[in-house]
């Protein structure tokens, strides 16, 4: 696809001139010139560290602790007021609260699915491109094979097999989200494979471990990092999905995405609709800064390209 | 050509294979066919009769070679949870599933290549700004909560808030009691929501690879010599263009046919549609192997076609390309 | 009869609260439900002339598996509310009484009350009210009581053949006299229930000497009720009326039951019209949604029913093993506040005390449980009586071990999510550490609960049948074990010799002063033994709009639409 269009020549030619030592601090200055350029990049980047922040502190962040219970409050759902920012829920608790505790999961199900699958499916990928062969033919067999089922079916079974906490769904998610990567990354290897700087380390003497950790893995950052960003929202959501059918986050955990399907029948009473007002939202915040942090990072690593995905 | 598609095909059965067989194995060490049984008031006397008729006494292996051998004769066995014959069930889930099919197919692919073109064209304007923040929200937004928002908004609150004799749209399944067809209004008015949920993710995404996709054929020379001869602008864009940028997006809806049907699944739950979404719910929380399997083998085949399909049309698009 | 587990389970909706088969008789006692939307079957029956003709749409949240009701997969309370109840003429019903409870009465397939007799041994005379036919036109006779009794009994795949397989035979030497005859010694008290609820009698003109099963899995065109039932698979059961029905014809043109399992959906078809009925489950949005008024709807909110949702108490595990600390969980929590809590926007607002339904109320002591009030000091007496000692994390503990135990519960409920959240604090300041865990409806209800892994657990149990005791859940040879196939329904392990004695005598006798006597005796029992923790009546709800007319109103034992054949539309027309 179109983000597989890899760094400019004069990026490569830049490299080989400086030398390994020196381009990378060259290149990263101008990579943050070019990504703070991008402004809504950048908000993207503020809102989610914040967001983060708070999610992952929220046991100091937030302004009520959930251990505290009002028996006389259960059952009694108000909405958003200066006392409550986002309503109180079925239990008579502050929904601010619980959005930032739920918070902790739904990042870290994105951020760890996005980093393992990203890891493996780039290794896996390159080693595929860089060898080809019997290598390249059985991983080929392997993503083909799974881009047979539905994933949403394959991902039912195996959590109801391994159970559902949430370091399982994060491993089940990723187990899953790598080939897409994999893909992606043995396209790279194999474009690059005949480029004249790897021939050139090549004659040189090196190893092929060397070759693509040293030379062809720098190359590729840019789509490895918009791809990493776009599995973040794509595990948010899935697990969100997943939750709906029954088969996501269990309590005492919750996710946006429990919050949301626990919640489905507010629907039909308006006074309760803050209940899925405020997840949804936060779930659609984090999603597009994530997707616009791609969107930024691919600009400033690959410049001349025109596009956005 | 020929070759290259009987190899294809004989690429994909080992892989449907060793999916059949994963699938078969999960399934039988995670479900319990027999769990309705268990609480029965006779379950001593039910549960040998129910194991035996299911096969369940013998080795999994044993079960999975029998359950092939009468598949590849296209007896894809009884459902444990309804009793009925599962290839028939599919078959007919597959009728009604193929509705939401065809139509999300054809609205998505339509409307993603008019926006993608569109906001190639007019690049960094007020609509390709528009656009592009509304596929960023249309992704960002989890299916199930999409379409219960719209049965709020599109479904209750006009009938409740003008006081209609009926909702303008409907929200249960394809047809009101005793209506059939699908050219008339009431099929479409049942119709929208269920396609406009299956939709909205891969309009999405369809429409940026467009978008990204007619962006570099923009500027690809031979287009930029077609310009300076002279040659239309809509004539460059609409023969020239569009021919070659929708390459790439003919690849990524063919491998957009599975997250289609996990798509279904959600809208045939929510919209209660009998179709291989709500067959396939069905069957997992009832641990119906059987059911499940066809349904892989089913979805599996499918996804296949459409991957075959695909690369027809690639060389049908590109005649450069040679499939061998 | 030496089997004493009467009641067997039936998983009701996806989400799951279990039910059990049993009945119920009348009573004196109310429950302490005075809201004023409830209204008793009974009472409803209204002046309101209902028009004739119109389609009535009604929602329901479960599609049955196959409907023939007599085979294992007919365990469906939807399809037997929808279809069974509709086509399966039943030669005893149970009659809500002016007082709230049930009573078994001839239907009018009989001419009148069977005629009992225990000596020399049990047998029972019904007889066929000559009117009653098939909706093909023949006669219902003595051969269909055979029939039903043969498939039932002599089965091999049969949801439950409870009673019919202690009967000797069905003389039909009178074709409108059925005499049921049961085996030497065999003693049956609920035969009254027999031909009734659950199958009804079948046709054995049309059935016999074919694969049953076979013939009506998938539906059948018959019906020996006001309806003729049609299931298009995965969409809707549609009821026209029999035209040979010999009763109370139906009013209504068309009753169509819209297969809809997404329950949020639902409650929006119904707001949209797409539905004109619905009975969802009570789930906390539907109490709201009632509570603040639907409009253009009325309602029925029925907490006299056979549902009961309890802490179900495994008694073999530590720490509960031990009466004491039993006792003292049941003195931690306040019941009533948390029930009124959850229910009582809908008028519920006092737990139930007893674990029998309401609807046994004759055949219980309903205020047996009612001693365990919120009393921390009583608690605390009774755990240091037992050598617990508060430790500074402010849980009781014993030699090392802190007093604790786990919950479990099924998944996707929100109301048991929320009552579970609030127990867990509640019992957390009385100083027990509990934990809690959600389980899907079929391994909480397949494995944990019949494998006794669990501490406590909260679910509901629904009679959806007359049969007083409680053998089937707490006598002490219903412990799932090997020798019975561990399909004994005593998943709480409970065993005392005492309990065993009185729930025997309502198991054994045929005389209904004894029963009583007897489950008082035992329900006093179960609560000083603190067998398990009662909770709340689960109400049952029929939402409908108000276009809408006819006596509708719940019948807790044959479910919400039992009498549709006397439903009409305000204008032969349903909104």
């Amino acid at each position: 696809m179109t983000e597989s269009m890899g760094p400019s020549t004069d990026q490569v030619d830049l490299e080989l001139a400086v030398g390994a030592e020196a381009a990378p601090r060259t290149q990263w200055q101008l990579f943050w010139r070019r990504f703070l350029k991008h402004r809504l990049a950048v908000a993207s980047l503020l809102t989610l560290t914040l967001i983060s922040f708070a999610c992952f502190f929220a046991d100091w962040v937030a302004p009520y602790d959930l251990d505290e219970l009002d028996l006389t409050l259960i059952g009694v759902v108000k909405g958003p007021s200066w006392q409550h920012w986002m309503g109180t829920t079925d239990l008579g608790q502050d929904q601010f609260s619980q959005i930032l505790h739920a918070g902790q999961i739904s990042l870290k199900i994105g951020f760890f699915v996005a980093i393992l699958s990203t890891l493996f499916g780039v290794t896996v990928g390159a080693l595929a491109g860089y060898y080809g062969g019997i290598v390249d033919q059985i991983v080929s067999g392997f993503t083909d094979g799974f881009l047979v089922i539905p994933q949403l079916a394959i991902l039912a079974v195996l959590l109801k097999y391994f159970g559902q906490s949430t370091n399982v769904i994060i491993f089940v998610l990723a187990a899953l989200g790598w080939t897409y990567v994999a893909r992606v990354s043995r396209g790279q290897v194999l474009s690059f494979k005949e480029k004249e700087f790897v021939e050139a380390a090549r004659a040189a003497g090196a190893t092929g471990p060397r070759i693509i950790g040293r030379h062809v893995l720098p190359n590729m950052v840019g789509p490895i990092m918009v791809n990493l960003t776009l599995s973040v929202a794509g595990a948010i959501i899935t697990e969100a999905t997943l939750t709906f059918l029954g088969y996501g986050v269990k309590p005492p955990e919750t996710s946006w995405g429990f919050m949301l399907s626990a919640n489905e029948g507010a629907i039909n009473d308006t006074a309760k609709m803050h209940l899925l007002l405020f997840p949804g939202l936060m779930l659609l915040i984090v999603v597009l800064c994530v997707n616009f942090l791609g969107d930024g990072l691919r600009d400033a690593f690959d410049p001349q390209a025109k596009h956005s995905t | 050509m020929l070759t290259y598609l009987v190899r294809r095909i004989l690429y994909s059965v080992p892989v449907l294979l060793a999916v059949s067989f994963v699938t078969f194995w999960g399934l039988r060490i995670t479900t319990d066919p027999l769990l309705k049984f268990r609480n029965l008031r006779n379950a001593a006397t039910i549960l040998p009769i129910q194991r035996k008729r299911l096969g369940l006494d013998q080795p999994i292996i044993v079960q999975w070679w029998k359950w092939l051998l009468n598949a590849l004769q296209g007896d894809l066995g009884v459902s444990s949870r309804t009793n009925g014959a599962v290839g028939g069930e599919l078959i007919h889930a597959l009728g009604t599933t193929m509705h939401l099919v065809i139509w999300g197919t054809i609205i998505s692919s339509v409307v993603a290549v008019s926006v993608g073109v569109y906001s190639a064209v007019k690049q960094y304007s007020i609509g390709d700004y528009a656009f592009t923040g509304l596929s960023y929200i249309g992704i960002a937004m989890p299916p199930f909560w999409f379409a219960l928002m719209a049965i709020v908004l599109l479904v209750t609150w006009p009938k409740v808030h003008w006081d209609l004799d009926q909702p303008i749209f409907y929200s249960i399944g394809l047809h009101s009691t005793d209506r059939s067809g699908i050219f008339n209004l009431d099929y479409f008015r049942h119709l929208a929501l269920p396609v406009m949920t299956l939709v909205v993710q891969t309009i999405a995404s369809w429409s940026r690879y467009m978008r990204a996709s007619m962006l570099e054929v923009l500027g690809a020379d031979y287009v930029r010599a077609a310009k300076a001869k002279g040659v239309p602008r809509r004539t460059v864009i609409l023969s020239h263009a569009l021919r070659n940028a929708l390459i790439p997006l003919v690849t990524v809806m063919a491998l957009d046919t599975a997250f289609l049907f996990g798509g279904l699944i959600i809208t045939e739950k929510i919209y209660s549609i009998p179709g291989t979404g709500t067959y396939f719910l069905n069957a997992l929380t009832a641990g119906d192997a059987p059911a499940l399997l066809g349904y892989t083998l089913l979805t599996g085949i499918l996804v296949i076609t459409a991957n075959l399909i695909a690369d027809v049309l690639y060389g049908v698009l590109d005649p450069r390309i040679r499939l061998s | 009869m030496t089997d004493k587990r009467k009641r067997p389970l039936r998983i009701v909706a996806g989400i799951a609260s279990l039910a059990i088969l049993a009945s119920a008789c009348g009573s004196d006692k109310k429950s302490g439900d005075d809201n004023p939307t409830t209204a008793p079957a009974a009472s409803t029956t209204s002046s309101v002339e209902v028009p004739t003709g119109g389609t009535l749409t009604i929602g329901a949240e479960q599609e049955p598996d196959c409907f023939d009701w007599i085979g294992s997969c007919g365990g469906s309370s939807w399809g037997y509310w929808m279809a069974g109840v509709q086509t399966t003429p039943a030669a005893l019903t149970p009659e809500k009484q002016a007082d709230g409870t049930y009573q078994y009465v001839a239907s009018n397939l009989l001419t009148g009350e069977p005629v009992l007799e225990t000596d020399p041994v049990q047998k029972v005379t019904y007889e066929i009210n000559p009117d009653a036919v098939w909706s093909d036109g023949v006669a219902i006779t003595c051969d269909d009581f055979e029939y039903t009794w043969d498939q039932v009994a002599n089965g091999e795949d049969v949801y439950d053949p409870t009673g019919y397989t202690d009967i000797e035979k069905v003389d039909c030497t009178d074709p409108s006299s059925p005499v049921v005859v049961w085996k030497k010694g065999a003693v049956y008290s609920g035969w009254k229930q027999l031909f009734g609820a659950g199958y009804g009698v079948w046709p054995s003109h049309l059935l016999k000497g074919k694969d049953r099963n076979a013939e009506t899995k998938d539906g059948y065109d018959w019906s020996g009720g006001p309806w003729l039932a049609k299931w298009t698979k995965g969409d809707n059961v549609t009821l026209t009326p029999n035209d040979k029905y010999w009763g109370t014809k139906p009013k209504l043109e068309k009753v169509v039951f819209k297969i809809q399992s997404d329950t949020a959906a639902q409650f929006q078809s119904f707001k949209s019209g797409q539905v004109q009925a619905i009975y969802p489950q009570p789930q906390l949005d539907v109490i709201d949604a009632i509570g603040a008024g639907i409009p253009k709807s009325k309602s029925v909110v029925n907490a006299q029913t056979g549902s009961l949702e309890a802490l179900w108490i495994n008694t073999s595990r530590a720490p509960l093993d031990s009466v004491e600390v039993r006792q003292a969980l049941a003195y931690s929590i306040d019941r009533d506040t948390i029930v009124k809590q959850l229910f009582g926007k809908v008028g519920v607002e006092k737990a139930a005390n007893s674990l029998n339904p309401f609807i046994l109320a004759e055949f219980s002591d309903q205020e047996s449980f009612a001693g365990y009030k919120l009393d921390l000091a009583k608690a605390e007496e009774l755990l240091t009586g037992e050598g617990w000692a508060k430790g500074s994390d402010g849980f009781y503990a014993k030699d090392g071990k802190t007093l604790g135990f786990e919950i479990k519960t099924t998944e996707g409920n929100k109301r048991r999510q929320t009552t579970l959240i609030a127990l867990q604090q509640v019992l957390k300041q009385a100083g027990f550490d509990v934990k809690i865990t959600f389980r899907k409806a079929g391994d909480l209800f397949g494995t944990d609960g019949p494998n006794g892994d669990f501490d406590v657990a909260l679910y509901a149990q629904v009679l959806t049948a007359i049969t007083p005791g409680l053998c089937g859940q707490f006598c002490t040879d219903s412990i799932p074990t090997a020798a019975n196939g561990s399909t004994g329904n005593n998943w709480q392990r409970f065993s005392d010799p005492d309990v065993d004695e009185q729930l025997e005598i309502i198991e054994s006798s045929l005389d209904a002063d004894k029963q009583k006597a007897a489950a008082k005796a035992a329900d006093k029992l179960l609560a000083e033994n603190m067998a398990s923790l009662p909770l709340d009546p689960l109400p049952n709800i029929i939402i409908w709009n108000e276009t809408v007319i006819g006596p509708i109103g719940d019948q807790a034992v044959l479910g919400p639409f039992w009498n549709l054949n006397e439903w009409g539309c305000t204008a032969g027309k349903c909104a």
